[in-house]
């Protein structure tokens, strides 16, 4: 299963893309704690307020196009920058794997239900 | 939620192309038949007739927007697999509400302002 968004914002990819892989400046919007080499094979840890800490593995870096990280516990986030008319789209596709599965084990509850 | 509503929601989810059509429509929040439409190899007449039946089966809640009925995902019936997109939806739309005032905050014009 998995969620998109896509939104313009109203700067340029560089800027864009400094926010989404320097920490600090992840640190003013994404998590609160943000450590991130965000290079091919980089390491990224990054803690919440609520004591959550999720590590992930850079997949793909192309700098101020394409960012994908591989979380640890499972799952991907994709993060695309397109330049248009005005900023930059910002196109984020968060992905767990389990989507199939978990469909077809509800379809069989409801079965064994039925 | 007798015998009828469970083989109801599991003939609505037993056709790939419907429970496709559900996680469109779980990505996006809500949508209606022509935005799903717009994305796929079928006539919005068709993309119309899946979610009336979808929503027949409790899985989508139509409500009418000037023209065109537009559905979302009803969390009940798909348990964890909606919760979980629901959730992720709301945290990134915080995200990139928040990620939006932090790039307006630095208005920037090619050089990093540091």
């Amino acid at each position: 299963m998995q969620i998109e968004r896509e939104i313009v914002f109203p700067a340029s990819p560089a800027e864009v893309w400094e926010a989404l892989t320097e920490p600090e400046r992840l640190e003013e919007w994404f998590a609160t704690e943000v450590e991130l080499d965000a290079r091919p094979g980089g390491e990224g840890v990054f803690r919440w307020g609520d004591g959550e800490e999720r590590r992930a593995l850079v997949r793909e870096a192309e700098p101020e196009e394409r960012l994908v990280l591989d979380w640890e516990d499972e799952g991907q986030v994709v993060l695309e920058l397109e330049e248009v008319d005005g900023g930059t789209r910002v196109r984020v596709v968060e992905r767990s794997p389990d989507w199939s599965t978990a469909l077809e084990l509800h379809a069989l509850a409801w079965v064994a239900v039925a | 939620m007798g015998r009828g509503r469970v083989e109801h929601v599991f003939d609505a989810l037993g056709d790939p192309g419907r429970r496709s059509l559900v996680e469109a429509v779980s990505s996006r929040g809500s949508a209606t038949a022509t935005e799903l439409a717009a994305g796929l190899p079928v006539t919005r007449q068709a993309v119309a007739k899946q979610l009336a039946a979808l929503a027949d089966a409790g899985l989508l809640r139509a409500t009418r927007s000037g023209r065109e009925t537009r559905y979302e995902v009803t969390p009940e019936p798909l348990g964890e697999a909606v919760a979980w997109m629901v959730a992720m939806g709301a945290r990134w739309d915080e995200r990139l509400d928040r990620l939006g005032h932090v790039l307006s905050k630095r208005p920037s014009k090619g050089k990093a302002a540091r």
